[in-house]
């Protein structure tokens, strides 16, 4: 993780203003970590001592520490949603359109908080940190993880940022997860809550597809039951994991326009080749290298088992009996093209919401893009954010017309 | 002011007249969401809005309100019998695709139901249909058939007609003159401009 911010390029022409530093950015950024000194029970009973989450923070927190907007990553996200973290960085957080000052999340009104979840890889504690018992990483001796897990250890950091109530909880596909959870798990404490592409439970498709990631790591030999060296481990395995899943974040309609049947220059014309010949294979491989490099395959397991086990129905008893609980107003956003958690289960939400007597809204996006349609550069999901989050106080009509 | 929006507020007046205080009201047809941040604000319903359009339920929700974007038949159909105190369908009664199964399921899913429509069978409508032989363009019908959504303009004598072959009970009823402010008391199917009715089973 990158502490150390870097001087400016020297490079850079005169007069234009970098990236990071210009209006409307929160520009340069650095992670932090909490530390809970205490053990931790995980809902399966196993314990922790203690644990790590890595957080990033944009904005202030207000006197009456009411303003805070926590932001809840999905599966192979992390707390570095928006922002630099130096200069050189090539990509901005990776939901860095929504956040900033004047933008749909605006940091000049909101303290954003977006936390590395429990059981994650890129600083907070998972299966790749050490046991103190052993010296060792933790591998699949650390506990079963939960969405409610998470949700309970992103809470503890709230309570030690001093936040006294969340003022708005968003996240999309499993970030949607944590947020409904944080609605249902801490009622008092949520005051709106944000879920977008996301669902109150996986379909048998969605395992499905999660299953597949798991075995390609686990069949590969070097997982090793979990047990691999830092830089090691089964690094075929996670990669075909992570292709096979990005499929599953795209739509047909993206793919065909991004690639087409379009081949790679290397191809040299020779169709009797398993080489890359596609635009659509190089593509792939590059995701599933680059994520490699960036991710454990072990959080991996763990991860996509929370998102099977995410049950709000069977947890309470039905969706209504979930929801009983929740003060929150809700916003649930689905998206036309989302096949992995479609539109129709978003709607289930917001209708359980309703039917259990709550301040529900649905909203559905007409996009080609897939899944990650949430993640979109589009003026009608900022202007939807932005109503949400900031939407008028009740006032009194003046109908004396 | 314009008239049509002068109009708005006398339809909007009457509905609230309705609406008993603190229900739960169900608006069809909500765009963004005037009529039921006026309900909120007067009568202090708990309300959600139905509409297609995001535009109009990005409205809704920066007006605070609860609004979902989606089909209104299978809104309903995922209601329990009489969730709602009051299910609203003002001025989308003529753009129904299905009108019998939206007010079929309205009356399941609300104890009342109160419906406001242009009266297609105002005399005006009348003499303007006998003397151009044209579809209608004035401030209430604005668009060329060429550029509407499909219609079933209705008349306050087909609606009563609908009532009365569907055992559907009038409550109440409201009609209004051609300037949709002053009641009209003489034959409304020819002198109403607008028409308000309360429903039940």
């Amino acid at each position: 993780m990158n502490d150390v911010i870097d001087p400016l390029p020297a490079t850079r022409p005169a007069g234009e203003t970098p990236r990071h530093l210009a209006p409307g950015e929160v520009g340069l950024v650095a992670p932090r970590d909490f530390v809970h000194p205490k053990p931790f029970s995980f809902r399966s009973g196993q314990t922790l001592p203690a644990f790590t989450l890595r957080y990033e923070t944009y904005g202030t927190l207000n006197t009456t520490r009411d303003n805070a907007v926590l932001i809840c990553h999905a599966l192979s996200g992390d707390h570095h949603a928006a922002g630099w973290h130096s200069p050189t960085d090539k990509k901005p957080g990776w939901w860095n359109n929504l956040i900033g000052p004047g933008k749909a999340v605006d940091t000049r009104r909101f303290f954003v908080v977006c936390a590395n979840v429990l059981g994650g890889c890129q600083g907070s504690t998972g299966p790749s940190s050490l046991n103190p018992e052993t010296g060792r990483a933790y591998g699949i001796q650390f506990p079963f993880v939960t969405i409610g897990d998470m949700v309970r250890a992103q809470k503890l950091l709230l309570d030690h940022l001093g936040v006294a109530e969340l003022h708005t909880v968003i996240g999309g596909s499993m970030g949607g997860m944590l947020a409904l959870r944080f609605a249902t798990d801490f009622p008092h404490f949520t005051r709106r809550v944000l879920a977008m592409a996301t669902t109150g439970r996986e379909s048998a498709q969605a395992i499905a597809f999660n299953e597949v990631g798991r075995q390609a790591i686990m069949q590969d030999p070097a997982w090793n039951r979990g047990d691999y060296a830092k830089d090691a481990g089964p690094r075929v395995g996670l990669a075909i994991a992570r292709m096979m899943a990005h499929i599953t974040y795209v739509s047909d309609a993206s793919m065909d326009r991004k690639f087409g049947r379009r081949k790679k220059d290397t191809a040299n014309g020779d169709a009797y080749t398993f080489d890359v010949q596609f635009e659509v294979e190089g593509y792939l491989r590059h995701q599933g290298q680059s994520f490699i490099n960036r991710f454990d395959a072990n959080s991996y397991l763990y991860i996509t088992r929370a998102l099977d086990q995410f049950d709000l129905a069977q947890s309470h008893g039905s969706l209504e009996k979930a929801f009983a609980p929740v003060e929150a107003d809700a916003l649930i956003v689905g998206f036309t093209s989302d096949w992995l958690f479609p539109p129709e289960q978003n709607r289930q939400l917001a209708l359980a919401l309703l039917r259990a007597g709550k301040r529900a809204s649905y909203a559905e996006l007409s996009t080609d893009l897939g899944h990650d349609s949430f993640l979109l550069e589009s003026e009608e999901l900022y202007s939807l954010v932005r109503s949400f989050l900031e939407r008028d106080q009740p006032y009194v009509f003046d109908y004396a017309i | 002011m314009s008239k049509l929006v002068e109009k708005r507020t006398v339809d909007m007046e009457i509905i609230g007249d309705w609406v008993e205080p603190n229900t739960r009201v169900l608006d069809l047809g909500c765009g963004p969401g005037v009529l039921l941040d006026y309900l909120v604000q007067t009568k202090k319903v708990s309300g959600v809005g139905v509409d297609l359009d995001l535009a109009r339920i990005t409205a809704c929700v920066r007006r605070g309100l609860a609004a979902y974007q989606g089909d209104m038949t299978s809104f309903m159909r995922a209601f329990p019998d009489k969730h709602f105190d009051r299910v609203i369908c003002s001025r989308t009664l003529h753009e129904l695709g299905d009108p019998t199964a939206v007010i079929g399921e309205a009356l399941r899913v609300g104890r009342a139901l109160t419906v406001g429509f242009v009266n297609h069978g105002f005399w005006k409508n009348r003499v303007d249909m006998l003397i151009r032989g044209r579809k209608l363009r004035n401030p209430v019908y604005t668009t060329e058939w060429f550029e509407s959504r499909p219609a079933n303009p209705v008349t306050i004598a087909d609606f009563e007609h609908f009532c009365a072959a569907q055992g559907i009970r009038i409550a109440r009823r409201a009609h209004l003159a051609g300037n949709w402010h002053a009641p009209c008391r003489a034959l409304p199917n020819l002198f109403a401009g607008y028409a308000l009715y309360d429903l039940a089973r």
